[in-house]
């Protein structure tokens, strides 16, 4: 049996077909969308001057005025990705497509984590819950996961700035922490940037603006780990292993841990695939929330048809991904050493 | 050997799977597209605009007086608005869209402004302007001691500086400068002359927009400024920028006409209108500006606290009729379509009352005005429409068969609703069955300009508040590919832009909207209007077809 090490390399080896396939999927696609997005940025009352000027900035044409072949225009795009430069953004300042992915992950990278925990905490009490006491339970259990799946975030968002900030009025509406309490730089991440700085009343109000996207984000992802958690432990507690720990009167509590422990692999990777639908969630509830992060970033740049900033960020958010499902892989393979190529 | 081969096929798949949802999440996300008080300055100012007229240097002297004043007594120091809208470039070389324009509105200022609550022009950064016989040489005088908001003195240089920058860097609105501008010059450190390609009747409403606006030295001289916080000489200055989160603006103390009275102005960017609504109404914002949703709008005029606030847009709404695909090509057509419209259901049933029916292209509220295409075809006229359809040749069994485009990604989600009243309307006259299409904004554009479509849905926001600016687009010219030419309109609207006496112009844009009517190429819809919603003890809030919202006016009261 191969070691974990050479597992690893071979993993991360595979990670290279993925994200070539995923790159070509992304150009391609961008290009075959209806609509000019040179019309969509210039708008309707420009000049035909201004199309060409920016068709070469974009490397659609060439300095003579000619157009690019599109198998050409990959080629170029791929040459300068290889270099770390996911090019720039066509509005707004130009500015690298890396510099404003940096300045809107952080917000995201934190209501993620927050969501997490959340879904996270409500999935393992629940499911195990569901998996461990059986019946109506396991019923109940599983009618939460179908409703909080199918829940729309906009909607349940909503309710909750209904209910929490206008009725209320103990939490806010939108934003991520109020007028001139930023703390200051150093992850990013507003809740811990406060905490490091010691600035209390930022860590507050940074907790207070998360409270609301962080509880919609998180309930309905939790659907999910419910419904992945109570079968995996409802699985388990039909194996041997269980019967006979009963039989030996080993106390129930103790009992709960190891099939806990038995149940995870499952758990763990759907918390490697959830990461996609957390990216996806987040877009909605930093819409909703008004959340600066890189949801409603990419959602805005799609509107404007900011081509190269649209592209270098889905790229980005692919290398992401699979970079996750790597890690949770080898997390996978360290769980159960069965687990080898 | 079976755990391990299943191990990679669970390996394979997981890769596959995670393709799977990566490509489902670019499909998803692409498809999903489609506030201490300041002291108010008395700074009311009688000035003198002398125009010199004609050959014989008839020389009309005009009083202006500045009317608008910074308000007194105190005040709460920070007023919160919340917007859906973006920033775009805080950079009026490249800035081309209503809300940076308003931003960049309150912190600079052109040499002639609008007065607050009409579309007339009162001196700004200028006290007064001559304009030479032949009407191709305007020369301002500008106001003394004027300061950038860091302090630094303003000259007539830095108009020609910025101006010149401005065609430099040959950005988005650059045309509103080079179409009429062949140079400016600064005659003295108080006087500035710009030299026009043609008379241009309308230019001291274009020194009032931002393309005209000087700019802090600070602006990089050749290239775009997207997130410079210098400003020029305006009512507030930028202290803090993060951009899609906040603004804040602070009262500047150089200003020409004193500090205004609110001394700190945050604007908050929401992603969500009903965010926006409800944040009002948690009182996390004082004022809800664009763009709330036609039912928000209405909710919120019933509750207590709240206060909303409507005015006549300068945003108009049409029908497009391409005049050269049958069966748009004939006049008879066109006018029985232009009968049968329904504007008031559309106004009513659609956006419950926020947008007001518009019988001509030039939008009410603007000087000149006609309801030409009342007059000559009235409302939803279905007797007129059957009529006219008759003498075209068609009748109930030989109905007259048409698609009507429109866009559901540009003009918001209520286009759809516009677009099936219209064919109810048209149907209801019995003869016209009307297929309604739809494309996505830059397809609609692409097929427009390329003169595919025979019935479109349009919109327009004023680059400058003139008739100008209502009328000439459409007129022999080819950005809507329908090339609708009637040479003694174009005679009309040509003579009308470079007539100086107001009087004159205003006889030629009636007729020239009589003409428009008669001809039904470019029939008129509706005009938004516009609404703000403001907490209780918010005052000032002044809102006109300029659609910019004065900052350094409001204040509030607690």
């Amino acid at each position: 049996m191969a070691s974990l090490k050479t597992f690893i390399i071979a993993r991360a080896l595979a990670l290279i077909p993925t994200i070539l396939i995923l790159i070509t999927l992304v150009f391609f696609i961008m290009r075959v969308l209806p609509g000019d997005p040179v019309v969509a940025i210039v708008g309707m009352k420009a000049p035909p001057e201004r199309v060409i000027e920016l068709k070469k900035e974009l490397g659609l044409m060439d300095e003579a005025g000619n157009p690019i072949p599109l198998p050409i225009q990959y080629l170029n795009y791929l040459s300068k990705l290889v270099s770390g430069d996911l090019g720039r953004s066509l509005i707004w300042g130009k500015r690298p497509v890396l510099v404003e992915i940096m300045e809107h992950l952080p917000a995201t990278i934190e209501l993620a984590i927050a969501g997490f925990i959340v879904s996270i905490i409500l999935g393992l009490v629940l499911g195990s819950l569901g998996g461990w006491m059986g019946g109506k339970m396991s019923s109940a259990v599983k009618t939460y996961g179908a409703i909080t799946y199918a829940l729309f975030i906009p909607w349940i968002g909503m309710l909750f700035q209904l209910f929490f900030a206008v009725w209320l009025g103990v939490l806010p509406v939108a934003g991520r922490i109020d007028t001139g309490l930023e703390p200051p730089t150093i992850t990013g991440l507003y809740l811990i940037d406060s905490m490091i700085a010691g600035k209390w009343d930022s860590f507050l109000s940074a907790l207070r603006h998360i409270t609301l996207p962080a509880l919609t984000l998180g309930l309905v992802i939790s659907g999910v780990f419910t419904r992945v958690t109570r079968t995996s432990v409802e699985e388990v507690m039909r194996q041997d292993f269980v019967v006979a720990a009963r039989a030996r009167g080993i106390p129930e509590h103790k009992i709960l841990l190891h099939v806990l422990k038995n149940s995870f692999v499952p758990i763990l990777t759907m918390m490697g695939l959830q990461l996609a639908l957390l990216m996806t969630g987040a877009v909605l509830t930093e819409t909703t929330f008004s959340w600066p992060g890189m949801g409603t970033f990419l959602l805005e740049r799609i509107q404007y048809r900011d081509y190269t900033t649209v592209q270098g960020t889905v790229v980005f958010f692919a290398i992401i991904v699979s970079l996750v499902n790597l890690i949770v892989d080898i997390c996978y393979a360290y769980i159960d050493p069965r687990i080898r190529y | 050997m079976m755990r391990k081969y299943a191990k990679k096929r669970l390996a394979v798949s997981t890769t596959v799977a995670t393709v799977g949802i990566i490509v489902a999440l670019i499909i998803g996300l692409v498809g999903g597209y489609l506030a201490g008080s300041m002291a108010a300055a008395p700074a009311t100012a009688t000035v003198t605009v002398t125009q010199t007229v004609g050959a014989k240097t008839v020389t009309s002297t005009v009083e202006k007086t500045v009317t608008s004043t910074v308000p007194g007594g105190p005040a709460v120091s920070r007023i919160v608005i919340g917007v859906t809208d973006k920033v775009s470039d805080i950079d009026p070389a490249n800035a081309y869209d209503f809300y940076t324009w308003e931003v960049l509105t309150n912190i600079m200022g052109g040499l002639m402004r609008y007065a607050p609550g009409t579309t007339e022009l009162e001196p700004g950064l200028a006290i007064g302007y001559t304009v030479s016989p032949d009407g191709t040489e305007y020369t301002f005088r500008l106001r003394p001691n004027l300061y950038f908001a860091d302090g630094t003195p303003m000259t007539a240089q830095d108009v020609v500086r910025s101006i010149k920058r401005v065609m430099e860097i040959n950005g988005d609105p650059v045309w509103l400068v080079t179409d009429f501008v062949k140079d400016v010059v600064a005659v003295d450190d108080h006087t500035v002359k710009f030299i026009l390609k043609k008379p241009v009747a309308f230019f001291p409403a274009l020194v009032a927009i931002p393309p005209y606006f000087p700019v802090h030295p600070a602006y990089k001289p050749k290239e775009i400024d997207s997130d410079q916080t210098a400003g020029g000489v305006g009512p507030y200055r930028i202290v803090k920028w993060v951009r899609d989160v906040e603004l804040v603006l602070e009262a500047n103390p150089y200003w020409w006409q004193g500090a205004p009275k609110t001394k700190q102005i945050v604007i908050k960017f929401f992603k969500d209108a009903t965010a926006l609504r409800m944040a009002l109404e948690a009182g996390e914002i004082d004022i809800a500006w664009r763009t709330l949703r036609p039912t928000d709008i209405n909710d919120l005029k019933g509750k207590s606290g709240i206060k909303v606030i409507e005015v006549p847009g300068p945003y108009i709404r049409y029908i497009i009729f391409n005049t050269k695909i049958p069966p748009f090509d004939n006049p008879l057509v066109r006018k029985a379509l232009a009968a049968a419209v329904d504007r008031k259901a559309i106004c009513e049933r659609v956006f419950l009352g926020t947008t007001t029916p518009l019988y001509s292209m030039i939008p009410i509220g603007m000087w000149s005005h006609k309801d030409s295409f009342l007059e000559k075809y009235g409302e939803h006229n279905l007797e007129l429409a059957k009529k006219l359809l008759k003498e075209a040749g068609y009748s109930e069994t030989n109905k007259l068969k048409i698609e009507l485009w429109y866009t559901p990604t540009h003009y918001g989600d209520t286009e759809v609703d516009v677009a099936t009243l219209i064919k109810e309307a048209w149907e209801e006259t019995g003869m016209v069955e009307v297929t309604l299409k739809s494309a996505e904004w830059t397809t609609y554009l692409e097929y427009t300009r390329k003169g595919m479509l025979g019935a479109t849905l349009y919109g327009w926001y004023p680059d400058y508040i003139d008739p100008d600016d209502y009328t000439s687009p459409w007129v022999n010219t080819t950005w809507t590919g329908y090339a609708y030419s009637n040479p003694e309109l174009k005679k009309l609207l040509d003579e009308a832009s470079v007539k100086p006496i107001l009087e004159e112009r205003t006889k030629l844009y009636e007729r020239a909207q009589d003409i428009w009517a008669d001809d039904a190429a470019v029939v008129p819809l509706f005009q938004g209007k516009l609404a703000v919603a403001v907490r209780e003890g918010v005052e000032g809030v002044i809102l006109d077809p300029t659609m910019l919202f004065r900052y350094w006016l409001i204040y509030k009261v607690s």
